[in-house]
């Protein structure tokens, strides 16, 4: 019986094309709409992972409680215990220790005087050594769009635009003015070996990078450090991992009320992230649901008029011998097989179109200078093509058909066996 | 066997809801067919017949009085026996063929057989034996939608008795026909019935259908008007 039916749907246009292009286009747009949500989210998530938050950020309580003021004041002391520590508790974990600090970029012309100024959020961690995984995660080499990586002390990269803004090249010297961690004033001599561009509006504005050796100097953090962030295994973000490393830590320091106690924050706790990750694990169901009532609407719809159109047809198979219930069955089964068949075509259509952009990606950085976001957003979205996308579209394209030609099918039931033998006779 | 009663209707009426009253369709209607007859309705449009025809095929239900169709009293079954009935009991042949488009001339005539859950390779045989009943095995093959008119009523007949029935309902078989396929496929209807032993009942106001009956039950109002015993006029099988 189902081969067929299969040659029926097969063969009857009016009673295929349109179901499967209903289907197709809803579960198409579900795996494209899941796959670029995955992408932009995991986009984000990777983007501030490395520039920001680490997979887990650890800092002191005062730090946190004032964290958009990058207050060195209250940074983290002893850190190379607390790096200690943390490695031996957590080995497979990479904890790096990370200075931010904010301050002024004078640039002096041939006579001495100021011939440009401007504010600028430094950057700086283990650069130089060569031991550390910093510049790979970052991807400093791509990212150079002119020189080379500091080599020594007091060399450090900038942004390019940032750079552009004071009319700087290679090799020209830049004076840093700041304030130390014990408030006092910072003053140093940097020279420009590289320009930086990596693709997020926060970084590329007015940052320059330098080795977290040079940034203890300067700003008087002896065995301190602003935060030490910490990497999962092959930078691989792992929500539950990163909650359960936070959680333990944090609660070998619940019982001190110290405001320089360190804390532990999770990825997904801190500042805009904790809402988008939130809303973006919910967009894919509320998609699917939105995409579900909608198809079964029209799917509703195009099964009445299939049905409508097919009472003859019903008439004659009962007149054959073949009860209401089995037409009814065998119309529901004939949705299963639209609904796979157009589930199938819209999966690889979505996925198709899903893969061409993790691997070309969408240029939206015109977009992005427009926007001001805390979070850190790229400039390049890719979607993710991941497992649940080639199965995620069958609950809305199977279920919508099945349910919408079940409640036309209704009809079949609903009038007398006579009347439908009558249309025979139309 | 040929005189075994295999319908036997007792004082049959059926009515309809009309508006706040009803209609009658039939009326006090008393008949018995034989097992082998083949007989004919013939009356104006609206005398009943077609009414008759669907409570004998157990498509309708009587209102009042009894129709026993092969031992069963159609009154009393149930959706799913109706249809175990027709499936396995009777068959239709309708005026405008009533073929299922999209599929081909042996899969029109498998489909009853399909409903009776009949192995494949059993199929095939009785399906390729109907139609070589009917003259068509060579066009199994064909969609039904390239036959001729003569040609789709004979793949309507095909199917309507590939399940070997006992009781072929036909429905003005012929209306839609020229003489010349009107009366081949009347033959051929008469040498199944002569062959198998198979009750016709028809449907008709074709005086070329009339000629070929063994039996003529007048319909007029839903009365039964006359019911003759004829000898059939002129046919050679």
């Amino acid at each position: 019986m189902i081969a067929f039916l299969l040659k029926g749907i097969l063969r009857d246009r009016n009673r295929s094309l349109l179901p499967i292009i209903i289907v197709a286009i809803g579960v198409m747009l579900t795996v494209m709409l899941t796959g670029y949500i995955k992408g932009i989210l995991g986009d984000v998530v990777r983007q501030s992972a490395r520039f920001e938050t680490g997979h887990m950020k650890v800092v002191t309580q005062a730090y946190f409680d004032n964290m958009a003021q990058l207050p060195n004041d209250l940074a983290l002391d002893e850190v190379a215990a607390l790096s200690q520590n943390l490695s031996e508790h957590y080995p497979d974990v990479d904890w790096v220790q990370r200075i931010k600090f904010g301050g002024l970029i004078d640039v002096l012309d041939d006579q001495g005087n100021s011939r440009g100024q401007g504010p600028v959020a430094g950057l700086s961690f283990e650069l130089y050594s060569g031991a550390g995984s910093e510049p790979k995660r970052l991807e400093l080499s791509n990212s150079l769009v002119e020189g080379v990586l500091p080599q020594a002390s007091n060399e450090i990269l900038m942004s390019y635009k940032f750079a552009d803004k004071l009319d700087l090249a290679l090799g020209d010297e830049v004076s840093y003015l700041g304030s130390t961690m014990n408030e006092s004033m910072a003053f140093s001599i940097f020279k420009i070996v590289g320009f930086i561009r990596f693709g997020v509006p926060q970084m590329d504005e007015g940052t320059i990078i330098c080795d977290v050796e040079d940034a203890k100097v300067i700003l008087d953090m002896d065995d301190a450090s602003s935060e030490i962030l910490g990497f999962l295994p092959k930078d691989r973000y792992d929500k539950k991992r990163s909650y359960e490393i936070a959680d333990q830590f944090n609660v070998s320091y619940q019982e001190t009320d110290d405001e320089f106690k360190p804390i532990m924050l999770p990825l997904a706790e801190q500042g805009e992230l904790k809402s988008l990750i939130a809303s973006a694990e919910n967009m894919s169901f509320i998609m699917m649901a939105i995409f579900l009532f909608a198809m079964s609407i029209v799917l509703w719809n195009t099964g009445l008029l299939a049905g409508l159109r097919r009472y003859k047809e019903f008439g004659i198979r009962l007149a054959l011998g073949e009860s209401k219930g089995h037409i009814y069955r065998s119309f529901t089964l004939e949705a299963v097989m639209v609904g796979i068949i157009g589930t199938v075509i819209g999966t690889l259509i979505g996925v198709s179109f899903i893969w061409y952009l993790q691997v070309y990606g969408l240029d939206i950085s015109g977009m992005m200078e427009q926007v001001e976001s805390s979070l850190m957003l790229p400039t390049r979205l890719t979607a993710q093509v991941t497992p649940e996308l080639f199965f995620i579209g069958f609950i809305p394209g199977l279920f919508a058909m099945v349910l919408g030609n079940m409640l036309s099918g209704i009809g079949i039931y609903k009038r007398e066996t006579a009347s439908l033998f009558k249309e025979l006779e139309a | 066997m040929k005189n075994e009663t295999i319908i036997t209707i007792k004082n049959l009426v059926k009515r309809y809801p009309e508006g706040d009253t009803e209609f009658t369709a039939l009326q006090d209607i008393n008949l018995e067919f034989c097992r082998g007859e083949f007989a004919g309705v013939v009356g104006p449009s609206g005398s009943g017949k077609t009414t008759l025809l669907n409570i004998i095929g157990s498509l309708d239900s009587p209102t009042a009085g009894s129709v026993h169709v092969l031992g069963h009293e159609i009154g009393s079954l149930s959706h799913r026996e109706s249809a175990a009935l027709r499936n396995k009991d009777i068959g239709f042949i309708f005026q405008v063929y009533n073929l299922l488009p999209v599929y081909t001339v042996f899969e029109n005539v498998e489909f009853a057989l399909m409903l009776q859950k009949i192995k494949a390779s059993e199929r095939k045989k009785a399906v390729m034996q109907a139609l070589e009943w009917v003259g068509l095995a060579d066009k199994h093959k064909k969609k039904v939608t390239k036959l001729s008119g003569g040609e789709g009523q004979r793949v309507a007949i095909a199917r309507a008795m590939v399940k070997r029935p006992a009781l072929v309902i036909a429905d003005e078989p012929t209306a839609n026909l020229d003489a010349a396929n009107a009366h081949a496929i009347l033959k051929m209807m008469k040498k199944l019935n002569t062959e198998l032993n198979t009750t016709f009942l028809f449907s008709t106001h074709d005086e070329k259908v009339m000629t070929y009956l063994d039996r003529i039950i007048h319909l007029e109002d839903g009365k039964l008007i006359k019911d003759d015993i004829q000898s059939p006029k002129e046919y050679s099988l």
